[in-house]
């Protein structure tokens, strides 16, 4: 079966500046915005036919709600064909990609922005508002009633797979070692300064076995990208990442008793596997050159090596202390700088690794952190309690 | 016109100071219902309150569909397995498995600031099913994977004037285990 009828390109976008910003949710969106315009000379509001807005609480984060009319009248977007703002938790700017890539290629618009928003920081006295707004992201009344957080339910993950799987500490290090220094080149990126694996046991224990830099950050930032169809997409430009597959699975579990595994993620299997059929990839640590992955914490971008196909089960480990997901290595794992790196301003991650991988088929990128001559790319997203996984493939030329 | 014209316009000049009032908005509020963790457990909001009534008397319970013997949790009005809604509870062992665990250091929600930090939050195996609680009366380097762990009740305090418990776990004492 084929990914979609029509072929659909991610031609360009931007960032606004990620971090702790001194911004408000509409700053941020007007920022991203901008930024995604910019970049995309040829385009403007007026030739946008669909908006898609991908963020999670701007209910909680910023009181306030039916956000994609706001982001359309503040970006002077006169929408006519389509409109939504999505919610997936982490993956939401994944999920509005997902529905812009569908309505284009069905033969409803020609032209979509989706752009990711969101606005966590409100000073770090009000962290507990914050953070009561992150366990509801699971089911509040049976597991957010327990302080669960994400910092311990992700070492939960980290306890079994080194449990399970004789998977080390030091390990666990290598990824956020790596992820940050990625991050070194990426001018958006929340944090930027290199570390050497032996730092991250030094950093503060959130969540044992979990140090502060095995988590990704509480991050302000938005992110913008233009899809188009393939007709309109040769008229603006002659490098695009093309979309061809896209994959999620959720196995009917969302709270504590119903996941499936707490040391994999088959979600996660399920969702790369409909994807490759659908983008013709057989061997995808032989075919994919460049990943971008949901590294919320450092253990889950272990777990995806083995989930996406690129290590055997329990092998994820030794995938990183091989070197094979270094920028030089058999696949290019966050060369942006993941979300340890860059941060995880929700509903923009996403959109942002979508970006990247964009970024790095037109060599737009740094220097430092460019794949030569990447060919296929992936972005993957988990959400919530790793209840739902996502993924997307991406090809230089559409087939 | 052009709007610069517009504002350069003598005609619309400002000629007089803006009325100045003072309004002030509360700096302490009761917390709001839906900033409270706890579910409201009665029968007039809830039609799991069997779970809660079945706990508020010290045992834990779940649902069980009576058309495919379905087990679940949390316990459901409509069985996920058969949709069929002939449900009935059934007592779930007291005692279970650390499956796995942490511990919360800090980065409390608002509405539940009056846990202690650090505490333990675990998956506990009971056989039947698994569940996030907290394990109190241990600190995280006491503890090990499969270690026993037993049912305990807290009672809630406010903010509503309802009688509300939930469950976490305790060790077993040594040589107490089943
Ligand atoms: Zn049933």
């Amino acid at each position: 079966m084929g990914a979609a009828t029509r072929n659909v390109a991610i031609v360009g976008g931007g960032h606004a500046k990620w971090g702790e910003r001194d911004a408000t949710w509409k700053d941020l969106a007007q920022e991203g915005g901008k930024a995604t315009f910019d970049a995309v000379p040829d385009i403007g509001p007026e030739d946008i036919e669909g908006l898609f807005v991908g963020t999670v609480q701007p209910e909680r984060f910023a009181y306030q709600t039916h956000v994609a009319p706001m982001v359309a009248e503040l970006l002077g977007i006169d929408v006519d064909a389509m409109i939504a703002r999505t919610e997936l938790a982490c993956a939401s700017g994944q999920a509005a990609l997902r529905y812009a890539w569908l309505a284009i290629a069905a033969g409803q618009l020609d032209c979509a922005l989706v752009l990711g928003v969101e606005k966590m920081n409100l000073g770090r006295e009000r962290m507990p508002e914050m953070q009561g707004s992150m366990s509801n992201v699971l089911d509040r009344e049976f597991d957010g009633v327990n302080g669960l957080t994400a910092p311990p339910f992700f070492a939960w993950y980290a306890q079994r797979h080194m449990h399970e799987h004789g998977t080390t500490r030091d390990q666990l290090s290598l990824v956020a070692a790596k992820n940050k220094n990625n991050a070194a080149t990426t001018d958006f990126a929340q944090f930027r300064t290199e570390v050497d694996p032996a730092d991250v046991t030094e950093s503060p224990e959130i969540a044992p076995p979990l140090h502060l830099y095995d988590c990704s950050g509480i991050t302000d930032g938005a992110a913008g990208t233009i899809l188009m169809s393939e007709e309109k997409a040769r008229e603006v430009t002659d490098t695009a990442a093309w979309i061809v597959g896209s994959g999620q699975s959720s196995m009917a579990g969302n709270s504590i008793n119903n996941l499936p595994s707490f040391s994999g993620w088959p979600q996660a299997r399920t969702a790369s596997r409909t994807a490759y059929e659908q983008a013709g990839i057989e061997d995808p640590l032989a075919e994919i050159d460049v990943a971008e992955v949901h590294d919320c914490f450092s253990i889950s971008e272990i777990i995806e090596y083995e989930e996406l196909g690129f290590a055997d089960r329990g092998e994820g480990g030794q995938f990183i202390e091989d070197g094979r997901s270094r920028l030089d290595g058999d696949v290019a794992v966050n060369p942006r700088g993941g979300l340890l790196g860059c941060g995880h301003p929700l509903g923009a991650t996403g959109v942002s690794q979508a970006l990247e991988i964009t970024n790095q088929f037109k060599g737009t990128v740094p220097r430092d952190r460019l794949v030569d001559g990447a060919e296929t790319g992936l972005i993957h997203n988990l959400s919530g309690s790793g209840s739902v996984h996502s993924v997307m493939v991406f090809d230089r030329d559409p087939k | 016109m052009t709007d610069t014209d517009r504002f350069d316009d003598d005609s619309t000049a400002i000629d007089r100071e803006p009325t100045r009032e003072r309004v002030s908005v509360p700096t302490e509020i009761e917390l709001p219902r839906l900033l409270d963790f706890y579910e409201l457990q009665t029968d007039n909001h809830t039609r799991i309150h069997a779970f809660y009534d079945n706990l508020r008397e010290g045992r834990l319970t779940t649902t069980r569909c009576l058309d495919c013997e379905e087990i679940h949790f949390p316990p459901r009005i409509v069985c996920p397995e058969c949709t069929g809604d002939d449900l009935e509870y059934v007592d779930l062992p007291h005692e279970g498995e650390l499956y796995a665990f942490s511990a919360v250091r800090g980065g409390l929600p608002i509405g539940l600031r009056e846990h202690d930090v650090p505490y333990v939050v675990a998956v506990v195996d009971l056989g039947p099913v698994r569940l996030s609680a907290r394990v109190d009366g241990a600190t995280h380097d006491d503890l090990e994977i499969g270690d026993p762990v037993t049912l305990k009740i807290v009672e809630i305090d406010g903010p509503t004037d309802e009688e509300r418990v939930f469950y976490r776990f305790e060790p077993v004492p040594d040589g107490d285990s089943a």
